[in-house]
């Protein structure tokens, strides 16, 4: 099947790629890049169409970069980017040349009728499944916890995306584990995206251009993850004036400031947050409460310089870093930095290029007690990463994407250091290192009109270097064998190919009919002994005893817009068949344990459903209505008596309205109402005595329900003035007691009965948020 | 020492952050209707290195909310301990259910087997009693903790022996008429040599509310086997409810008994020492 593919990947590209541009000799490229007229910020997606050629258009790159094929000859060209005023722009191709569009933002306009031509039908269109675009203004406007916005939540609200938990920024993506989803930030793989215990994400949400996240038909040129991708990008700086933003709210505060470093040509931007709930513990009079410290801080800085037409750098760091510390009891500190040195180039007009290099690392770090029994515990997982994509625009109907990313890890998976007086000997975990490759290609073409396909391979190669050693384990997990490997000595080598295809087939102007299918695989499996994201989860890559995670996903959807594109509706089935999930052995204890690996259980799981979406971008009320139906079931050989069994994730609906109403030019409201079938748990079916005590009797796994969940937010903008507003909101208005988690207990009236208890920690909650511009 | 205490998991996290943030958890009781499981063996079987006799008790699960404490005892099975010198005993049923040995007497150092025959099924099982550590000395100090609640830390002195893969439970008592919160004797401590092998040890138990000076605190120092300790980790586990909010799927505790009964059955050595608090 490998084999029959590879012959139509390279017919496809014989054909389409080299001799189309040939038959086409009387055509030009107009390539340049589009950008904001008042920020210089490269806009990503915008739409540039050929007004007289219906269907001939295309759209800038992640970079801000478009390249159009036409015709020699008068054309007249539509810019378009939503809450931007459309450009037009008569031009007479005579040879290839560069034209840079910049757009004006628009103010939001009320009451009034859009001229149709601005709305977009990409939703038709596109051969893009399982994928939202998330816009900065709907973050900005959506009421969050504590208000902090926080785009993570945000993404939640699609279908297809379902929150890990109340408050929490982890997500599950068509039935796919917390550690499946491929987070990216300015190219760079983010480990750990989040602060306070996954009650907020690390992205500040004040830096961030563009977000999308992708559950389905994902690109060829995104690997390592199985289940989806959030792709999110960074502003670049603006390039004209000095300017900021900041807010001040209950939980943080943060502050960003940007500039040109030479007008036009180069910018820079530095964002920064801080949460301050430890400086109310200053006002504690136990000596003890009023050093503890608990925050957490993020900062972003990054500039960019053109170089000319053809090429413009990009430097960025990342840094941010959480501690918690309760003197003589345990601290707890974790963060990731970043550095990312990226370099677009342009080749001629066709080919777009960005080479980067990323650093990355993550850290955690844990004392615990004071004196004889101190001792601090730190792990953690380093990366050097290369990468290197190109985006060939072979005519306006025609692109082909290819690439090649280079990944060596390092995993840390603990040690102790003991304090100086410490009855605690000092331990290190065996470093683990691996070096992870990808190539990849896809093409997306039109072949007939009315169909459009976008076909691509990625082909990944893992492997496991030395020094180290590996341990062989029976199947009660009992060491046998053990292998010793010196430095760079290959232990373990995996490969996958992995297609990726989509196809899109259009009905009509307003209707079309799109079907996918994605093989994803991953290396690198995240161990966590707890249903919350802790910092110290750890990382562990494949090895002689690990089998990399891989997935095959099917989808098929009808895509409708209704109202001159008012209106955007999907309805997707999709069914996802997955492999070597990880699960634990009863009682594994994953920190500093050499034979981790001995703890784990491997099996299968398979997730399947239907996914609504009704979303209107445009209008005074702006907003969706997603509607999922789905299933998730899991099945290991020692779990269960190896029987399925419902994963924590099987959530069977899940709804989630939001609406957003532009009132007047001073007042913005908005409200989100969510609700899904509760998670599959554990209780106990029986109970016994043993060793003086009562205990639970356990029958089957995750055989009973939580309660439902179900909460409505709402918020309102007040703007003061051209550069700032007050934002009130309220999280779960109604009070809905949601259970965080059911627990069983000794009535303490009666030792002889047995309660269970509901824990409830997000009730009615109001905030209040300022955030202003200089 | 083991992680498991040392760690305190995103519960404990999640309570500090909710009252930083001044949002209080608000916990209620609620109604959940539980399946009703048909009963199920229950085996608990120890031997110490102390006096005999040894007891062996048989019973069966009932239903959650039962309000009850009565599971009904297992009778008329045959019951018999060995170890691996060849002393050989079939233990005699005193009351319903509890199967008491005759003439076995514990050694640290030896391996025992259980073996148990009921309703025509056989449940064996098999735990070595490791070699006896003692306690060197037991040391109190005055604590005040968070929030400025009392009480004393507690520090139990012992060398771990050398070689790796010790195991250790401790139980504490009090002597106060109402237990004291901590220690009510029904909690234990378990770690392991595996962060401290070798060393001199000062493990600390906290003793909480309702501890005065002049109670007198009893400590045990168990020196348990490997599958006991996986026995008693996972019922912790299971039995602290802070960690089950937010543990993986709880399940029934890692049993070394075959046949797939509930319990456990092991041998351990007793090592007791005792202070008065001042």
């Amino acid at each position: 099947m490998n084999q029959a593919f590879l012959k139509i990947i390279a017919s496809g590209f014989l054909f389409y790629a080299l001799l189309v541009p040939l038959i086409a000799q009387e055509r030009f490229t107009l390539s340049g890049i589009v950008k904001n007229a008042e920020t210089g910020e490269a806009l990503i997606g915008a739409n540039i169409v050929a007004k007289e050629l219906k269907g001939v258009g295309t759209s800038s790159n992640a970079y801000g970069f478009y390249s159009i094929t036409l015709a020699q000859g008068e054309h007249t060209l539509l810019v378009q980017f939503l809450g931007f005023r459309v450009k037009e722009d008569t031009i007479v191709l005579q040879g290839d040349r560069t034209l840079n569009f910049e757009l004006t933002p628009e103010p939001i306009k009320l009451n009034e009728v859009v001229v149709t031509g601005e709305r977009s039908d990409k939703n038709v269109t596109s051969t893009e499944m399982g994928s939202n675009k998330l816009e900065i203004r709907e973050v900005q406007s959506i009421p969050v916890l504590l208000g902090e916005r926080d785009i993570m939540k945000t993404i939640q609200l699609f279908p297809g995306v379902k929150s890990a938990g109340e408050g929490s920024t982890g997500f599950y993506a068509r039935g796919g584990g917390i550690d499946q989803n491929l987070i990216v930030l300015d190219e760079a793989p983010v480990y750990n995206s989040s602060h306070l215990l996954g009650f907020l994400s690390v992205f500040n949400s004040d830096a961030i251009k563009d977000v999308k996240v992708m559950t389905g038909g994902i690109p060829a040129e995104y690997g390592g993850r199985l289940s989806s991708v959030l792709d999110i990008r960074t502003n670049d700086g603006n390039m004209k004036d000095f300017g900021g933003t900041g807010g001040i709210g209950l939980l943080a505060s943060h502050l960003t400031f940007e500039g040109p470093l030479v007008k036009d040509q180069g910018s820079f931007i530095i964002s920064a947050r801080r949460t301050y709930a430890d400086l109310f513990l200053i006002l504690s009079r136990d000596t003890t409460v009023n050093r503890a410290s608990l925050y957490f801080y993020d900062l972003n800085v990054k500039t960019n310089y053109t170089l000319g037409e053809k090429d413009r750098i990009f430097v960025s760091g990342y840094f941010g870093r959480d501690n918690f510390n309760y003197p003589n009891t345990f601290g707890f500190n974790w963060g990731n930095a970043t550095a990312t040195a990226r370099w677009n180039h342009i080749f001629g007009d066709h080919l777009f290029s960005n080479t980067s290099f990323i650093f990355s690392n993550y850290e955690y770090g844990n004392t615990v007690g004071a004196g004889t029994s101190e001792f601090q515990i730190t792990s953690g997982i380093q990366d050097l990463n290369f990468k290197t994509d190109f985006q060939y625009f072979t005519s306006s109907q025609s692109t082909v994407k290819f690439g090649i990313n280079s990944i060596y890890h390092t995993f840390m998976p603990g040690s102790v250091t003991a304090g100086s007086t410490s009855f605690t000997n000092s331990l290190a975990l065996e470093r683990r290192f691996a070096l992870e490759n990808a190539a990849y290609v896809s093409h997306e073409l039109e072949p007939l009109s009315g169909l459009k396909v976008n076909y691509g391979l990625r082909f990944s190669l893992f492997t496991l270097l030395g020094p180290g050693h590996t341990y062989d384990y029976d199947a009660s997990g009992n060491a046998l064998d053990t292998m010793s490997y010196a430095a760079g000595a290959k232990i373990q080598t995996y490969s996958n190919l992995e297609p990726r295809i989509s196809a899109n087939v259009i009905l009509d102007e307003t209707s079309s009919i799109k079907a996918s299918y994605t093989r994803t695989a991953q290396y690198l499996h995240l161990l966590s002994n707890s249903t919350t994201t802790n910092p110290s989860d750890l990382w562990v890559p494949s090895s002689n005893n690990v089998k990399p995670q891989t997935a095959d996903q099917y989808a098929i959807g009808f895509f409708r817009n209704f109202n001159n594109n008012e209106f955007e509706a999907s309805l997707e089935l999709y069914y996802k068949d997955m492999r070597n999930l990880i699960d634990y052995r009863n009682g594994a204890d994953l920190q500093l344990n050499p034979a981790v690996e001995s703890l784990l259980l491997y099996g299968k799981g398979w997730s399947y459903g239907a996914e609504l979406l009704i979303r209107k971008r445009y209008g005074a009320i702006s907003g969706w209505l997603g509607y999922t139906l789905s299933k998730t079931e899991e099945q290991f050989a020692l779990i269960n008596n190896g029987n399925p069994f419902p994963a924590r994730q099987d959530r069977t609906h899940d709804i989630s309205v939001v609406a957003i109403y532009d009132y007047s030019s001073i007042w913005t409201f908005s409200a989100t109402w969510v609700y899904n079938t509760g998670n599959a748990v554990t209780f106990p079916s029986g109970n016994y005595l043993i060793d003086g005590r009562l205990v639970p009797y356990y029958t089957e796994r995750n055989g009973y329900r939580m309660p439902a969940y179900h909460r409505l937010d709402v918020s309102a903008t007040w703007t003061l003035g051209p550069r700032s507003n007050l934002s009130f909101s309220i999280y779960n208005v109604y009070d809905r007691m949601n259970p965080y988690a059911i627990s069983f207990r000794q009535d303490p009236n009666d030792p002889n009965k047995t309660q269970a208890v509901q824990t409830t920690f997000f009730p009615f909650i109001p905030s209040v948020t300022y955030n202003f511009k200089f | 020492m083991t992680t498991k205490i040392l760690f305190p998991k995103g519960a404990a996290f999640i309570c500090i952050l909710a009252a930083c943030f001044a949002l209080s958890a608000c916990e209620k009781v609620v109604s959940i209707d539980l399946n009703q499981a048909s009963p199920h063996l229950v085996i608990d079987g120890i031997v110490t290195d102390q006096q005999g006799p040894y007891s062996v008790k048989l019973s069966l699960s009932g239903n959650y909310f039962e309000p009850s404490l009565y599971f009904p005892p297992v009778s008329n099975a045959l019951v018999i301990l060995t170890d691996d010198q060849g002393q050989r005993d079939t233990l005699k049923e005193a009351e319903s259910g509890t199967y008491l040995s005759t003439r076995l007497q514990g050694i640290a150092g030896r391996t025992y087997s259980l073996s148990v025959i009921s309703d025509g099924k056989e449940y064996d099982g098999s735990s070595s009693m490791p070699p006896k550590v003692f306690i060197d000395s037991l040391y109190a100090i005055p604590r005040t903790g968070f929030g400025g609640e009392s009480g004393y830390d507690i520090y139990v002195m012992f060398r771990d022996p050398p070689e790796l893969g010790n195991y250790y439970r401790i139980n504490a008592r009090s002597s106060a008429p109402i237990p004291a919160d901590s220690i009510d004797g029904r909690r234990y401590r378990l770690f392991t040599d595996k962060l401290t092998n070798g060393n001199e040890m000062a493990e600390r138990i906290r003793a909480g509310r309702n501890v005065n000076p002049g109670d007198t605190i009893t400590v045990e120092l168990l020196s348990i086997d490997k599958a006991a300790y996986d026995y008693y980790s996972t019922l912790q586990d299971i039995l602290s409810s802070d960690r089950s909010a937010t543990s993986l799927s709880p399940a029934n505790p890692i049993t070394n008994l075959s046949n797939g009964p509930l319990g456990y059955f092991a041998a351990f050595t007793v090592d007791t020492k005792r202070i008065v608090l001042k």
